[in-house]
């Protein structure tokens, strides 16, 4: 199943990553993810024939991936997730949507050919921001930053014990699916006469872990409430924060309030108008 | 069904936020009221479990396509539906941040279209509606296969609704969701028959595993009637909610829908969809739109506009790169 | 420290695991606990920690009974080192985890502190104070789990199967660690090189009938013993045992 270890790979490459930048970082947590949610609310606030506003909007992923050192590459992948439904339905838009709403030329652009590709450049951006944001903060620093956002420390541990299981788990599917394979080849997936034993054993093995993990709380004293710090970062700064915040979210209202880019497209084209 | 962030108006993703976020606050109260400390290293290893047996590929006879189980519905049978819900968001968070299934924006209505209608509706409704007398293997069969097909059938409706309402297609209401509808059928029945064969198979090596086995031979169930009113009232809220605001994003579309039922439109008739929906979304959008001007520009996208935005990147790229290599630069000469 | 009398349990009623098992431990021991699969050490290890609490007969801690009420102080007092690392560690980095067990007995910070980095320094892992679990190999990871035990300076340890998975080297150097921990220890292991190179005394169990209580070198050399309770010679012992055959 090299999904699996696709999977197991991408998690193992973001969380080096993360690990990476997060400790580096000087920007707290809670200042990335409100600029990230604030970009992506304005990203997809933009009217559906509007190209070039969001193609302004697309330098905060281009200047946080070259000063961050991201992969644009890395982040492309991520985006197959959910293009098929995105395609899907921008492809339509054409086809639906016949009004000329420009013409350039002798090309006649329509309503259709611009929402589809907006959605398109839209998808693009959102998973290109959330990608950037997860990959300089990482898992710990953004339950930190949940934490601040008063989320119960209860969720924010089921959110870090999904995320401290998973690899164990997916290595834990690894085998079992290699023993699988080994003694059904030609077969693509788990036969349905092994579906319930399949999956169910594996779920068994994961109760009878989660029953592990209880005890060993509970022998080092455990009594229901988490008594944990996320720490690090302790180079956070404060007015850095505040500043990246602001300047961000401010740079992206002023992308949205007006045409940038087309003003300087103007410029350039007729400078003296 | 994992919806990305492109699909959602702000105004629509908002709204399900807060539905997601009501729903939450219960399960929270819920769940601390029932005050059973072991319930957080299960719910997260159970979390950690739906997550990676969505990798499973269970293969459909005949087909040759694979199918996954349906977390909600497995979460809700072993941890209960407020824990089991809470768990869901975690996996949808960690979903979408780890591997873009699904967007952050995007997360209070993946919550709803999945986590909502698995846990509330196929777990607190059917599953305990069914298991209230006593449990078997058929009674889990029929769970699970009826509450994976309602959660994907109301799942998928939620997803063609949201994402009419917010706009970003000109597929007619009466298409998309003919398309979706059926197509969630047949994933909702096999979802359904892979989460029995694992609940069943739990139910034969430890049947004390399942949320309300011990209570269900008790004539008496905990659950009643006015719950199973109260959920349902709200997903019918909920659903209805959306169902007008994607109808007054498309009322055009929504009538080609139905005339195309009648045999009697033609595909252009959407035409003036558009421009009813696009003054829906600047009054509905949070910030106006700029420059709407008819002939040369279309809402701002212009040739000088694409040109404009060329050059202002290519200056911004030039500006990062020569910004590290003066940072590169004297990283160097304070190691030096 | 530890006294067993007439400790009998059942599992679900019926099935009997251990049956009228006696023995009394000295504080500053080092216990080996063996036995075939299935034989009973891993019930014996949770009722000692408190995890199993309905059995019959006598189970005392440094002279208070292992009761549901005396929980939290049996549990102060005993560290339980899980076969399965993985369990055991389910917080983000090794001083997170470390630091949970002093926190939930509400050390202050200060004091917290400076338990983690003494655990740490006595299993020689100071340096992965900062790194997640998920980065560490199966023989940091058990080190790790060790060290989260130590914080808590119990007075009594518990390991289970503690050398399953590890490299020779690994080995070596559990068994160094082991060896200069302090406390009362109790080993349940299969690895009997291991328990003949920790353990000063070795108790035997099979199907949870006591079979043998007393010095590690009487019953580790004593094959028909072993092999009657479906374990083997350890490998040192065979190896002794042929070049003796080979000199004479």
């Amino acid at each position: 199943m090299s999904k699996l270890q696709q999977a197991i790979d991408n998690l193992h490459e973001a969380d080096r990553e993360a690990a990476k930048r997060s400790g580096k970082s000087r920007i707290h947590p809670v200042s990335r993810l409100c600029v990230c949610m604030a970009y992506i609310g304005i990203v997809v606030s933009f009217h559906k024939y509007d190209v070039t506003g969001l193609l302004g909007m697309s330098l905060f992923i281009i200047i946080t991936g070259i000063l961050e050192d991201l992969s644009f590459i890395r982040g492309f992948q991520r985006i197959k997730y959910i293009l098929v439904f995105v395609v899907l339905l921008g492809a339509v838009n054409p086809f639906l949507d016949k009004g000329i709403v420009m013409q350039t030329g002798s090309i006649a652009v329509t309503g259709g050919m611009l929402s589809m590709i907006t959605l398109l450049i839209k998808g693009i951006l959102t998973v290109y921001c959330a990608y950037h944001m997860f990959m300089c903060t990482g898992i710990e620093q953004l339950c930190r930053a949940l934490r601040c956002l008063k989320v119960p420390k209860g969720g924010v541990t089921v959110v870090l014990l999904i995320y401290r299981y998973i690899i164990v788990l997916l290595k834990e599917i690894q085998r079992m699916s290699l023993a699988y394979r080994l003694r059904a080849p030609g077969q693509k997936g788990i036969h349905i006469k092994a579906w319930g034993s399949f999956a169910g054993l594996l779920l068994l093995r994961s109760m009878e872990r989660a029953q592990n993990v209880y005890d060993s709380m509970l022998l080092r004293g455990y009594d229901g409430e988490f008594r944990y710090e996320i720490l690090g970062q302790e180079k956070t700064g404060k007015g850095l924060s505040i500043a990246y915040t602001a300047g961000w979210i401010g740079i992206f209202i002023l992308l949205r309030c007006f045409p940038v880019v087309q003003m300087v497209g103007d410029m350039i084209i007729s400078p003296g108008r | 069904m994992h919806m990305a962030d492109a699909l959602l108006a702000p105004a629509v993703a908002g709204t399900m936020y807060l539905c997601s976020g009501a729903a939450t606050g219960y399960s929270i109260k819920k769940v601390r009221a029932l005050n059973e400390p072991e319930k957080i290293p299960t719910m997260g290893v159970m979390g950690a479990f739906v997550f990676a047996a969505q990798m499973i590929n269970f293969t459909i006879p005949g087909t040759g396509s694979s199918g996954h189980l349906c977390g909600g519905m497995l979460l809700s049978a072993i941890l209960g539906p407020e824990a089991g819900f809470l768990t869901m968001i975690g996996v949808l968070l960690i979903q979408c941040l780890l591997f873009a299934d699904g967007g952050i924006l995007a997360l209070g209505a993946n919550v709803w279209n999945m986590a909502f209608y698995g846990c509330f509706l196929g777990g607190m409704v059917i599953w305990s509606r069914i298991m209230k007398k006593s449990m078997s293997k058929r009674k889990i069969m029929a769970a699970s296969v009826i509450g994976c097909i309602l959660t994907l059938q109301l799942g998928a409706l939620s997803v063609s609704l949201e994402t009419l309402a917010s706009g970003v297609t000109e597929l007619p209401f009466g298409i998309f969701v003919g398309v979706m509808q059926p197509i969630h059928l047949a994933i909702g029945l096999v979802e359904g028959l892979i989460t029995a064969s694992v609940l069943i198979f739990i139910y034969e090596a430890r049947p004390e595993m399942l949320w309300q086995y011990e209570s269900s031979g008790q004539t008496e169930g905990k659950f009643s009637r006015r719950k199973t009113l109260g959920i349902l009232a709200v997903t019918a809220l909920v659903i209805g909610g959306l169902f007008s605001l994607a109808a007054s994003a498309l009322p055009d579309g929504l009538e080609w829908s139905m005339e195309k039922v009648a045999g009697s439109a033609e595909l252009t008739a959407a035409g003036e969809a558009y421009e009813t929906a696009a003054k829906i979304q600047e009054t509905t959008a949070l910030l106006p739109d700029y420059g709407f001007k008819t002939g040369e520009s279309a809402a701002g996208t212009s040739f000088s506009g694409i040109i404009g935005a060329v050059v202002v990147i290519g200056l911004c790229v030039l500006c990062c790169y020569t910004l590290k290599l003066f940072k590169r630069k004297k990283q160097k000469e304070e190691a030096a | 420290m530890v006294n067993l009398d007439h400790l009998t349990f059942t599992y679900d009623g019926n099935r009997e695991v251990l049956s009228d098992i006696s023995f009394h431990l000295k504080a500053g021991e080092t216990v080996g606990l063996i036995g075939a699969n299935g034989a009973g050490k891993s019930t014996l290890l949770k009722i000692l920690t408190g995890l199993l609490t309905d059995y019959k007969g006598q189970v005392k801690l440094d002279g208070m009974d292992v009761n549901k009420k005396n929980l939290a102080a049996v549990r102060e007092k005993t560290g339980y080192v899980f076969q399965d690392s993985e369990s055991q560690l389910f917080l983000s980095t090794v001083y997170e985890d470390v630091a949970f067990g002093p926190r939930n007995y509400g050390y202050s910070e200060e004091e917290v502190q400076k338990k983690v980095m003494s655990a740490l320094q006595q299993v020689h892992i100071e340096e992965l104070k900062d790194r997640p679990i998920y980065r560490m190999s199966g023989g940091q990871k058990k080190l790790a789990a060790i060290a989260t035990i130590l914080s808590m300076e119990p007075e009594v340890i518990l390991f289970d199967e503690p050398s399953v998975g590890l490299d020779p080297k690994n080995r070596r150097n559990l068994i160094n660690i082991i060896n200069r921990i302090g406390g009362l220890k109790i080993i349940a292991s299969h690895d009997l090189d291991m328990i003949f190179d920790t353990c000063d005394k070795t108790i035997l169990i099979e199907k949870g009938k006591l079979i043998f209580y007393g010095e590690t070198a009487k019953i580790l050399t004593d094959q028909r013993l072993l092999e009657e309770s479906g374990l083997e010679l350890p490998l040192s012992m065979q190896i002794r045992d042929g070049n003796r055959k080979i000199n004479t």
